[in-house]
């Protein structure tokens, strides 16, 4: 028994090596253009520590580029968009979830209907409603079309894991004197924590990386946020290769600092499935 | 309690904060341009030291990429907004003048001023001044490396010669390790030089496109040659492959335009430019087009903010500021007095390139020309791949070329259509408002029953109400209707037609059985691999935590350079995936760039390394809720792992994946981004398109609106059929307890 479960976990060591591999050697490249002299994208040595690497690159990108001032815009941006998204997704999920009453099935559906548009066809009408709202040059204006794309998935995947949340918890919840409000929120709101963790980690993202609607709404230079900032390194035919790629490894970071710290939550034992005996 | 007050506190100061920063300056002139690092440098320099003279004039410049510069300020000037100027290839001054967003020049600047430029840099259409070019160029030449090319050749038997010497196996595996000649030889207009060095040219006399021609089809040969029967250049290069063996110095020649050699300097090669070989046949030379950049002004800048942007191009157009933007990035002036000014007859770069100049062809500036490019494209790409031959391209590009041509001009009149469709949506508008009857009135008996769960939903509806509702309705409007480049401001209601138009498309249902397999192979693989790594990692074996963070970072990263990266591994020559077949695999090297079928396959690969993390994250999430009291009954009862995968793992992971692959399905059918990317936007010969990638192709790029909009309104239909039959299998919103 012992010997076999020794050999399967090998084997799920050697997949899962293997598979970070996979995932680590094209990150690898991108490391390399951004310590490789000379803005090359493409390069016909293979070596992942190329000649004369040189991390200027970094250095201009943080002393000479408005590079902080991007990433603190982004970071507000982000967090509002993210707390919103688990804000309204935690609730309306739960209705979704919990309730039976009008407009459910129209509502769940319509969410979905919302992504079904290619994006580039909503831009101007977009563009048209916000100018007319006054919203442009403003972070009011992409806080809340970002928080608009997030929501549809982060409801659906609320609504889906408080479905396997039992009815009961809230039920003996009740009968111990709890509001319907109080019931929710002290007792299935915590228990969904790696769902919350899931919506927290796609609404930041979707604000992070978002650049279509960003490039339209905001002019200002001073209110730009990541991407369009390293979009600003691009240009036909004569990007700043290097830049992009240091910038593009810096910008990823935030994104696995914040996984690493909500882990927890979605692997942890607060949850109902560590009711271990 | 009071920790979520916190909570609430710190929320509030964030969306107070961004409220606050969330202002801009009205009063300040907006330039968007295309302008590389470099001259954007010099550019913001410039600005600095005019804001300095005029105080109380603020500036800030916008650099865009061209082709989303082009299609955001259509987008923005349709509103009524954008910038107050815009900077670019002369090229996109055709469609800005026909949607009329862009000022007649001659009634801002008198006729002293207008005349002190090169002939070339006036940007006329329809006998009106609509641009003022700064730069004269975008011209290709001929770059060489001065320590492998002495003296460069002047014809093309010399470069024959001179590459062939040049093209060396160093190592003796049996392919070049160095080549003679390099260059982005996959886009046509790097092939224009070859055309009318063997006398041909794109257009006729009338500028209509006259591209099945004798000339067409020996140039087509000779570049064919050039790589097949002299081969002195690579088997496949596209634009960053033939930079890179240029910078590494492992080329000889290169033929590259104006914006690409101050980066040769920098990168440490001694070149030197040449004007492009003669063709002996013919005794022509080969030209290049000469594309002008320059300025122009939003349609709607009017009063004293004109006085302003005048003031502001009057100082950057000088001839001053001219010059010393040449001599620093060895760009080519227009203020005529420059042409005999010392400094840029002294310099190499500069004097070599006037020769050029004098030796090419304009660039028409015509809307069609984009046409023409869209056409060339496809054919050109197939005769270098082999499937077609010169003469065939040859008739398909005039051919395509006539019907994308046709399709920009397009203009639909139906004013019966237009009254009936309008009368049917508003009855269906009131038969949908009729069935729900029932539904709305017991909306409002039971709004007090349900009044929690209302409650609970309603700021999530209210926001997804808001945003979508408007842009929705005027996507359908749209597709209903003649908005094209002739009825950019004034389209009206057509009825039908874009929707039959769209199911007559011959390449439709191709496209779309594409589609499929892209959206199905992505998906399965997304869910598959992300589902056996959560349960792997869920195992809670030592060192989990170090691989699960390792392995989000595909999801982590900007897509842009990692879909770019993964371009440059599927290299045939370079790419380290070829190595790898051969080395480890010892299995022949694969087109994967060149090859319909490989293509398509690489984006795929690309897309799904890029999206399996995601799934991941989300089936570790749902792994959570599954007790873990279930697992030890069964294997109490000596359950093996598949029974168990199968009848707990699985049904209880569904309603959280269920979501989440419905949305796969969406996001990935629409994905046009690392389509575009990986691909270079459907290469080779649009053959790696997916729906939404040709939509944005064939109708957006030829600003076919109301085509594009029923285009978008049918890839809806279809996933919402998908979507609700999926939902209906799955009994996703049904709730499970």
């Amino acid at each position: 028994m012992d010997k076999k479960k020794l050999a399967t976990n090998i084997l799920t060591y050697i997949f899962l090596t293997v598979f970070t591999l996979i995932v680590l050697y094209p990150i690898m490249n991108v490391i390399t253009i951004s310590i490789r002299p000379g803005d090359k994208l493409m390069s016909t040595s293979l070596a992942i520590i190329p000649e004369n690497a040189t991390f200027r690159n970094y250095i201009e990108l943080f002393t000479n580029r408005p590079f902080l001032l991007w990433a603190w815009n982004s970071a507000i941006v982000s967090f509002v968009v993210t707390f919103t998204g688990v804000a309204l997704a935690s609730t309306a999920g739960y209705a979704l979830s919990r309730f039976r009453f009008i407009g459910k099935q129209t509502t769940m559906l319509g969410l979905l209907t919302t992504q079904m548009f290619p994006a580039t066809m909503l831009l101007l009408p977009m563009y048209i409603m916000l100018i007319k709202l006054e919203l442009l040059n403003s972070y009011l204006g992409i806080i809340i079309v970002y928080s608009a794309t997030a929501l549809p998935f982060c409801i659906w995947q609320m609504k889906g894991y408080y479905d396997t949340i039992p009815f009961s918890l809230e039920e003996s919840a009740r009968i111990d004197g709890c509001s319907r409000w109080q019931a929710f929120y002290k007792i299935i709101f915590p228990l969904a924590a790696p769902a919350l963790v899931i919506t927290a980690l796609f609404s930041f993202m979707t604000a992070w990386s978002e650049y279509i609607v960003a490039a339209q709404v905001l002019q200002d230079t001073k209110l730009f946020t990541l991407p369009l900032g390293l979009k600003s390194f691009e240009s036909n035919m004569s990007t700043e290769w290097g830049l992009y790629a240091a910038a593009s490894l810096v910008v990823s970071i935030p994104v696995v600092v914040l996984f690493v710290i909500l882990s927890k939550w979605l692997v942890s034992g607060l949850t109902l499935g560590s009711v271990k005996g | 309690m009071k920790k979520h007050l916190q909570v609430f506190l710190m929320f509030l100061m964030l969306v107070i904060l961004a409220g606050c920063s969330g202002r801009s300056d009205k009063d300040e002139i907006v330039i968007w341009h295309n302008m590389r690092p470099e001259e954007t440098k010099i550019l913001q320099e410039q600005i600095d030291e005019f804001t300095r003279k005029n105080p109380g004039i603020k500036v800030i410049q916008l650099f865009k990429e061209t082709e989303e510069m082009r299609s955001g300020y259509i987008v923005a000037a349709i509103g009524g907004q954008g910038p107050d100027l815009i900077y670019g290839p002369s090229d996109q001054i055709g469609p800005f003048v026909e949607m009329k967003i862009i000022k007649p020049l001659d009634e801002v600047f008198d006729t002293v001023f207008i005349n002190s430029f090169n002939q070339s840099a006036l940007i006329e259409v329809e006998g009106k001044l609509w641009q003022l070019a700064d730069k004269l160029g975008n011209h290709l030449m001929l770059v060489y490396n001065k320590k492998m090319v002495p003296v460069p050749p002047t014809n093309d038997k010399e470069l024959i010669e001179i590459g062939k010497k040049l093209t060396i196996d160093k190592n003796g595996d049996g392919r070049p390790d160095q080549y003679g000649l390099v260059w982005n030889y996959t886009e046509p207009y790097f092939f224009i030089p070859f055309l009318t060095g063997h006398g041909g040219w794109v257009l006729d006399s009338l500028n209509k496109p006259s591209l099945d021609t004798p000339e067409i089809v020996k140039a087509l040969k000779f570049m064919k040659a050039l790589r097949d029967e002299y081969k002195i250049i690579p088997n496949e290069a596209d634009y960053n492959v033939a930079d890179a063996l240029f910078k590494e110095g492992r080329a000889g020649m290169m033929i590259n335009g104006d914006w690409s050699w101050s980066g040769y300097g920098n990168a440490g090669i001694d070149y030197g430019i040449a004007v492009l070989p003669k063709i002996t046949s013919t005794g022509l030379y080969c030209k290049p087009m000469i594309a002008p950049k320059g300025f122009s002004i939003n349609q709607r800048v009017e009063g004293e903010r004109l006085e302003r942007v005048k003031a502001l191009l009057e100082f950057v157009l000088s001839p001053e500021k001219q010059i010393e933007t040449a001599l620093r990035v060895k760009t080519f002036p227009t203020r005529t007095e420059l042409y005999s000014d010392k400094r840029l007859l002294a310099d190499e770069v500069l004097n070599k390139s006037m020769q050029q100049i004098n030796n090419g062809i304009p660039l028409p500036i015509i809307t069609e020309m984009r046409a023409i490019w869209d056409a060339m494209r496809p054919p050109y790409q197939a005769v270098l791949g082999g499937s077609i031959t010169p003469n065939e391209a040859a008739k398909q590009m005039q051919k395509q070329s006539l019907i994308k041509i046709k399709e920009l001009r397009e203009s639909i009149e139906n004013p019966v259509w237009g009254l009936i469709v309008q009368i049917l949506l508003l009855v269906a508008a009131g038969v949908t408002l009729f069935m729900m009857r029932k539904s709305i009135t017991g909306f409002f008996r039971n709004l007090k029953k349900d009044s929690f769960a209302y409650l609970l939903s309603m700021p999530a509806v209210v926001i997804m109400v808001g945003v979508i509702f408007y842009p929705f309705v005027y996507n359908i409007v749209l597709s209903f209707s003649n908005m094209s480049l002739a009825h950019i401001h004034d389209w009206s209601i057509v009825g039908f037609i874009q929707y039959a138009k769209v199911f007559s498309e011959p390449q439709f249902y191709e496209i779309f059985l594409k589609t499929i397999i892209w959206t199905g192979a992505n998906l399965f693989f997304h869910v598959f691999l992300g589902v056996t790594l959560a349960l792997l990692l869920n195992k809670g074996l030592p060192g989990t935590p170090i691989f699960r963070t390792l392995l989000i970072l595909p999801w982590a990263m900007p897509q842009y350079i990692v879909a770019l990266t993964w371009r440059g591994m599927f290299n045939y020559e370079y790419g380290s995936i070829n190595l790898l077949l051969v080395k480890f695999l010892s299995m022949s090297p694969i087109e994967w760039l060149k090859s319909p079928a490989e293509a398509f396959m690489a984006v795929i690969i690309t897309n799904i390394w890029l999206g399996f993390p995601f799934m991941m994250i989300i089936a570790l999430g749902a792994l959570q809720s599954i007790p873990q009291e279930l697992y030890e009954a069964a294997d109490i009862d000596g359950a093996k792992w598949y029974h168990k995968l199968k009848s707990i793992t699985i049904p209880l992971i569904k309603p959280v994946m269920i979501p989440a692959i419905t949305l796969g399905v969406i996001w990935t059918f629409n994905n046009l981004n690392i389509v575009w990317l990986v691909s270079n936007a459907g290469e080779p010969s649009d053959k790696t398109h997916i729906l939404v990638s040709y939509v944005y192709k064939a109708a957006f790029n030829l600003y076919r609106y109301g085509y594009a909009a029923a285009f978008s309104v049918v890839l809806f239909l279809i996933l919402l059929a998908f979507g609700l039959t999926f939902l209906r299998k799955t009994k996703a919103t049904e709730s499970v307890y």
